[in-house]
C-alpha cells in the first residue's frame, strides 16, 4: 500500500506562506484533485510532493518512506513518481517514441521490453500512428496524450498532474477529462491532480481538496463538496451560490433581514452567519406560497434571461439583497413583476462566516 | 528529526553546485574588482603612495585635460543624435514599409555592425585624406585642379563624427527594428479598425511604442562613441586633437602619468554606468514596447513614389558605412601605389606578398590573435554557460550575484579596463604584464556579458519543465543536463563561441595598452601600420579580418536551428 501522506506541510517564500500546514492523506489508487484559484498554493503543494521544492516544515511520506522533511528532500528522480506538466514538457529533439521510452531507458529495461511497453501505451492513448513524429508536429491534444503516455508508461507509484488540460481548447478539454479518468480506472495509480477548473475536478476526482490561501478549506467527495460546503469560499468557488447574511437565533433558525430562515443543514455557530442557497434551488411564486411564512419573502424581478434549457433570474428582496434564481423555462415572469420567493429549508445551508 | 527519517534519505550525495558557485563567484569578482580596485588606488594616490585628489583636480583644471573631455562630449552627443536621426527612420522603413531592397539593405547594416570601427576609420582615411584621399584625387582629376584643392577632409571634428557614426548607427537600428518586430500586429490593426490611416497609425501607435527603444539606442550610440578609441586614434591624432580615450592612451606613452590616466578613466566609467542604468530603466518598463506579444504579420505601409527617395536615403547611409569603405580597402589592397591609376600595371599582389611573406610582424600577430580568440571564446563560452544555467535555474542561493558579476563588465569601457588591468597585473602578486595571459584576461572579461546574455536568452527558451520531466522520470540532474539540455543548447553554444571569437579578434582599445613586442595582435599591428602610413598592408590585413569575421558569421547562421519548442504556456 502506498498512501501519500502530507503532515503539517508548509512552504514560505520570504515572509509569505504559500503552503500553510497542509495535512492530507491520499489513499492507494485514489485520484485526488487539489482545486483552488490561482495563487492558492496547489501547484506549490504538488511541486513539494514531486521534490522540486523542499518544505520549510512538515513531512511527505509515501507508504513507510519519508520523502521530504524540513531542509531535506529526496531528489525527484528517486521518488518513483511521474508527472504531467502544464506545458507538457515534451522534449522537442526526441521523437514521440523516444519521449515515451525515456523513463524506461532510465530504468534499464532491455530494448525489446521497452519497445513492447511503448507500443502498448501508445495504443492505449491512441498515439501509435505518431510514434516517429516530433512533438512540434503534433496538435495540442496529441501532445497532451503523449505526455500522458510518457508519464504512465513507467508505471509510477504516484502520478502527479499539474493543470494538464489548461492549454487545450474547450471541446478537447472536455474530452480529455474523461480520458484522464478512463486511464486512471485502467491503471489505478495513486494520483494527485492540480486544477482550477471545477468541472475538471468533478469529472476526474475521487476526492476534491479545495485550497485557499495556502490552506485546505474542505476535502471530500465531489458530491459532499458541492452539496455540503462548509465555508462561504467553498460554496462560492464551486458552482456559485447566493449568500444571505443574518443572525443565528437558535434551533437552526437564522434571521436575515425580514426573513426567518429555517436551515435544515449546516454547522453554523452562534452570532453572525451566512446562509448559502444555490440559484437552482430558489423557487419563484406569483402567489403567496402556503405554509407558516418561514423561508418566504416578497421580491421584485429585476432581470430575466431565457437560456434555452433554463431561465436565469435576478431578483431583489425588500432590503435590497440580490439573489439569482435558475428555473425551468416553464416559469416565465416578466421583469418588474412583484413576486414571492421561497428558499426550501433542506437546501439552505448555514455557514460559519 | 528522528532516526528513521534520517535513514530514509540515506547518505546525502555530494552536491557539487555550491563549490562550483563559490569558485565562479570568486573568479568573476577577481577578474572585475582587481583591475577596478587598482584603478581606484592609482587615481587617488601620488607617486609616493599618499592619498591625494590632485589627479582629479588636474583633470578639471588643466586645459590639456578639459579640452579632450569637451571634444569627447561633443563627438558623443553628435554621433548619438546623428545615429538616431538616421537609423530610427531606416529601421522603420525596412521593418514596416514596402521599400524595395529591404533585405539587402538590412544585410549591409549588419556588415557595418561587424566592421571594426578602427578599420572603417582607416578606410575613410584612404577615401578622404586631404591629399591622398581617393575622393579628393578624383575631384582634382575630374576638374583638373591643382594639388591644394580638396573636396573633403577626414582629419576634422566633423570627419571624426561621421567616421564613428558610420559604425555606430547599427546599434540604434537593431534596437529599433527589434522593438518594431515585437509590437503585436493587433495593436496596429486595432488602430486601423477604428478608422486611422496607415500613416496615422504609424505616427500615433507604432512610433510611440518604439520610443523607449529609440531612446535606448541613442544612449548606446552615445556610449559607443564616447568609449571608442580606434577611430579618434586614427583620425583625431593626425588632426591634432584628443578625445578622452586617446588622451588616456597618450598618458601611457613617455613620460607615463599613470595616476592621471587612472583619474581620467573615472569619468568614462561613471558616465557609462549611469547611462546604462537609464537605458535599463527605459527598456525594463513592463507593459511597454519591448514586451513581447503574439499576433500575426504586420501589414506594410505603402510608400508610393516615396519609396525611391527612401531607398536612396538608405543607400546613402550603407554606401558611406560599407560600400565605399570596402571598395576602398579592396582597391588599396591590390593597388601598387596610392595614386589613382587606370592602368592594369598599377595593380598586383605586392601588398599581399609583403604582408604574408616579408612583414615580420604578421605571423606572430596572426598566431597571437587566433590563439587568443580561440582561448577567450572557448573559456568564455564554458564559463558563461555554467553561470547562465545556475542563474536561470536559480540553482544556488545568491545566484543573482553571479548574474550581476557576469554582466558588470558591460559597464567598463575597453580602455578603462585596459588601464585597470595594466595596474593590476604589473604589481605583485600577479605580474603577467607582457604575456598573452593578460590579453586573454582582458578579452575574456570584456566578452563575458555577451556570452551570458546569449545563454540567458537560450535558457529562457527552454522551459524548466522539460528538465523536470526528465528528473521525475528518474534522471539525476547531470543526466537531465546531458539528455535534455545539451541537445537543446548546442546551437547557442556554437553561436556564442562565434560571437566571442569575432569580438576578441577585433579588440583594440584594451589591447593597445597591454601589448608588448611579443604579444602584438592583428588590431594592434593595423594600428601600428597606420602610424607609418602603410595603407596597402592595412587593407590586406583588414580584409583578412573581415573575411574571417564573415566566414564565422556564415558558419553560425548555417547551424540547424533547434526544433521549435511546443511550450506556449
Amino acid at each position: 500500500m502506498a498512501d501519500v501522506e502530507l503532515q503539517g506541510l508548509t512552504k514560505r517564500y520570504g515572509d509569505q506562506t504559500v503552503v500553510n500546514s497542509v495535512d492530507l492523506k491520499v489513499g492507494h489508487g485514489q485520484l485526488v484533485c487539489l482545486l483552488g484559484p490561482s495563487g492558492c498554493g496547489k501547484t506549490t503543494t504538488l511541486r513539494l510532493i514531486a521534490g522540486f521544492l523542499e518544505p520549510d516544515a512538515g513531512t511527505i511520506r509515501v507508504g513507510d518512506r519519508l520523502l521530504s522533511g524540513p531542509g531535506q528532500a529526496l531528489p525527484p528522480e528517486q521518488r518513483g513518481m511521474s508527472m504531467i506538466f502544464q506545458s507538457y514538457a515534451l522534449w522537442p529533439h526526441m521523437t514521440i517514441a523516444d519521449n515515451v521510452a525515456y523513463g524506461l531507458t532510465l530504468r534499464r529495461l532491455d530494448r525489446a521490453e521497452i519497445d513492447r511497453r511503448v507500443q502498448t501505451i501508445l495504443e492505449v492513448t491512441q498515439m501509435a500512428a505518431f510514434a516517429q513524429r516530433y512533438p512540434g508536429e503534433l496538435s495540442g491534444g496529441q501532445q497532451q496524450r503523449v505526455a500522458l503516455a510518457r508519464a504512465l508508461v513507467v508505471q509510477p507509484e504516484t502520478l502527479l498532474l499539474d493543470e494538464p488540460l489548461s492549454n487545450l481548447d474547450a471541446n478537447l478539454r472536455e474530452e480529455m477529462r474523461f480520458e484522464v479518468r478512463r486511464l486512471h480506472d485502467q491503471y489505478k495509480y495513486t494520483t494527485v491532480y492540480v486544477t482550477h477548473d471545477q468541472a475538471e475536478a468533478m469529472t476526474t476526482a475521487d476526492m476534491i481538496v479545495v485550497m485557499n490561501k495556502g490552506r485546505i478549506e474542505q476535502a471530500g467527495t465531489p458530491v459532499q463538496i458541492f452539496e455540503e460546503p462548509e465555508t462561504e469560499f467553498v460554496a462560492r468557488f464551486l458552482g456559485g451560490t447566493n449568500i444571505l447574511r443574518g443572525r443565528h437565533v437558535g434551533d437552526n433558525m437564522v434571521q436575515s433581514g425580514a426573513i426567518a430562515l429555517s436551515c435544515a443543514r449546516g454547522r453554523a455557530g452562534t452570532g453572525e452567519v451566512a446562509v448559502s442557497i444555490r440559484p437552482h434551488r430558489v423557487e419563484l411564486h406569483t402567489a403567496q406560497p402556503a405554509g407558516d411564512g418561514r423561508n418566504v419573502a416578497t421580491a421584485q424581478v429585476r432581470r430575466q434571461v431565457f437560456l434555452g434549457v433554463t431561465r436565469d433570474y435576478l431578483v431583489t428582496l425588500e432590503d435590497g439583497t440580490e439573489l439569482r434564481a435558475i428555473t425551468t423555462t416553464d416559469v416565465d415572469i416578466a421583469a418588474g413583476a412583484a413576486i414571492w420567493i421561497r428558499l426550501p429549508p433542506n437546501h439552505c445551508r448555514a455557514l460559519a462566516s | 528529526m528522528n532516526g528513521a527519517a534520517t535513514q530514509a534519505f540515506g547518505g546525502r550525495r555530494f552536491d557539487p553546485s555550491t563549490p562550483v558557485f563559490a569558485l565562479l563567484a570568486l573568479l568573476l569578482a577577481a577578474l572585475i574588482f582587481l583591475p577596478m580596485g587598482w584603478l581606484a588606488v592609482f587615481s587617488l594616490t601620488d607617486r609616493a603612495g599618499h592619498l591625494t585628489l590632485d589627479h582629479f583636480a588636474q583633470l578639471l583644471s588643466d586645459d590639456d585635460m578639459v579640452r579632450p573631455l569637451a571634444v569627447t562630449m561633443i563627438v558623443a552627443t553628435s554621433v548619438a543624435l546623428l545615429c538616431t536621426l538616421v537609423a530610427a527612420p531606416m529601421a522603420w522603413l525596412i521593418a514596416r514599409t514596402d521599400m524595395p531592397l529591404a533585405r539587402p539593405v538590412r544585410l549591409l547594416v549588419m556588415a557595418s555592425f561587424v566592421t571594426p570601427p578602427f578599420l572603417g576609420a582607416v578606410a575613410w582615411e584612404i577615401l578622404a585624406a586631404p591629399n591622398s584621399g581617393l575622393i579628393n584625387q578624383l575631384y582634382r582629376l575630374a576638374f583638373d585642379l591643382g594639388r591644394e584643392s580638396r573636396l573633403v577632409d577626414i582629419y576634422t571634428l566633423l570627419g571624426l563624427i561621421l567616421a564613428i557614426a558610420n559604425y555606430t548607427f547599427p546599434y540604434v537600428f537593431i534596437l529599433v527594428a527589434n522593438g518594431l518586430d515585437r509590437i503585436p500586429a493587433d495593436m496596429e490593426d486595432a488602430s486601423s479598425i477604428l478608422g486611422a490611416s496607415r500613416w496615422r497609425t504609424a505616427a500615433r501607435i507604432t512610433i510611440p511604442l518604439v520610443l523607449p527603444a529609440i531612446l535606448a539606442g541613442t544612449l548606446i550610440a552615445f556610449l559607443q562613441a564616447m568609449n571608442n578609441f580606434g577611430s579618434p586614434a586614427i583620425i583625431a591624432l593626425p588632426a591634432g586633437f584628443h578625445t578622452m580615450t586617446t588622451k588616456i592612451w597618450s598618458m601611457f606613452q613617455y613620460p607615463p602619468q599613470p595616476g592621471l590616466a587612472a583619474a581620467a578613466a573615472v569619468p568614462l566609467l561613471v558616465i557609462t554606468i549611469m547611462l546604462l542604468r537609464t537605458q535599463h530603466a527605459m527598456l525594463g518598463r513592463r507593459g511597454y514596447a519591448v514586451v513581447g506579444g503574439k499576433g500575426g504579420q504586420s501589414r506594410l505601409v505603402r510608400l508610393g513614389w516615396l519609396r525611391w527617395p527612401a531607398l536612396g536615403f538608405c543607400m546613402l547611409v550603407v554606401g558611406g558605412a560599407v560600400i565605399l569603405p570596402y571598395a576602398a580597402l579592396v582597391l588599396t589592397a591590390f593597388a601598387k601605389t596610392l595614386t589613382i591609376t587606370w592602368s592594369p600595371a598599377g595593380f598586383g599582389l605586392d601588398n599581399f606578398r609583403f604582408v604574408f611573406f616579408e612583414f615580420s610582424s604578421t605571423p606572430l600577430a596572426l598566431k597571437n590573435t587566433f590563439m587568443l580568440g580561440f582561448a577567450a571564446a572557448t573559456v568564455g563560452t564554458v564559463v558563461t554557460l555554467v553561470i547562465a544555467y545556475v542563474v536561470s535555474r536559480r540553482a544556488v542561493p545568491g545566484h543573482g550575484l553571479l548574474g550581476f558579476l557576469a554582466t558588470a563588465p558591460i559597464a567598463i569601457p575597453g580602455i578603462v579596463f585596459g588601464v585597470g588591468l595594466f595596474f593590476a597585473y604589473t604589481h605583485p602578486p600577479l605580474v603577467i604584464y607582457g604575456t598573452l595571459a593578460i590579453m586573454f584576461i582582458a578579452f575574456l572579461t570584456t566578452e563575458l556579458p555577451i556570452g551570458f546574455q546569449q545563454f540567458q536568452a537560450a535558457f529562457r527558451g527552454i522551459h524548466i519543465e522539460l528538465e523536470e520531466a526528465s528528473r521525475i522520470l528518474g534522471a539525476s540532474r547531470l543526466r537531465a543536463l546531458k539528455d535534455v539540455i545539451a541537445p537543446l543548447i548546442v546551437t547557442a553554444v556554437v553561436s556564442t563561441w562565434c560571437f566571442i571569437f569575432i569580438a576578441a579578434i577585433r579588440e583594440l582599445s584594451a589591447a593597445v595598452l597591454l601589448y608588448t613586442a611579443n604579444t602584438k595582435v592583428l588590431s594592434v599591428v593595423i594600428y601600428d601600420l597606420n602610424e607609418n602610413g602603410e595603407l596597402g598592408s592595412i587593407a590586406v590585413l583588414g580584409l583578412l579580418l573581415l573575411v574571417v569575421t564573415f566566414a564565422i558569421i556564415a558558419l553560425a547562421y548555417r547551424l540547424p536551428r533547434a526544433q521549435s519548442i511546443p511550450t506556449s504556456a
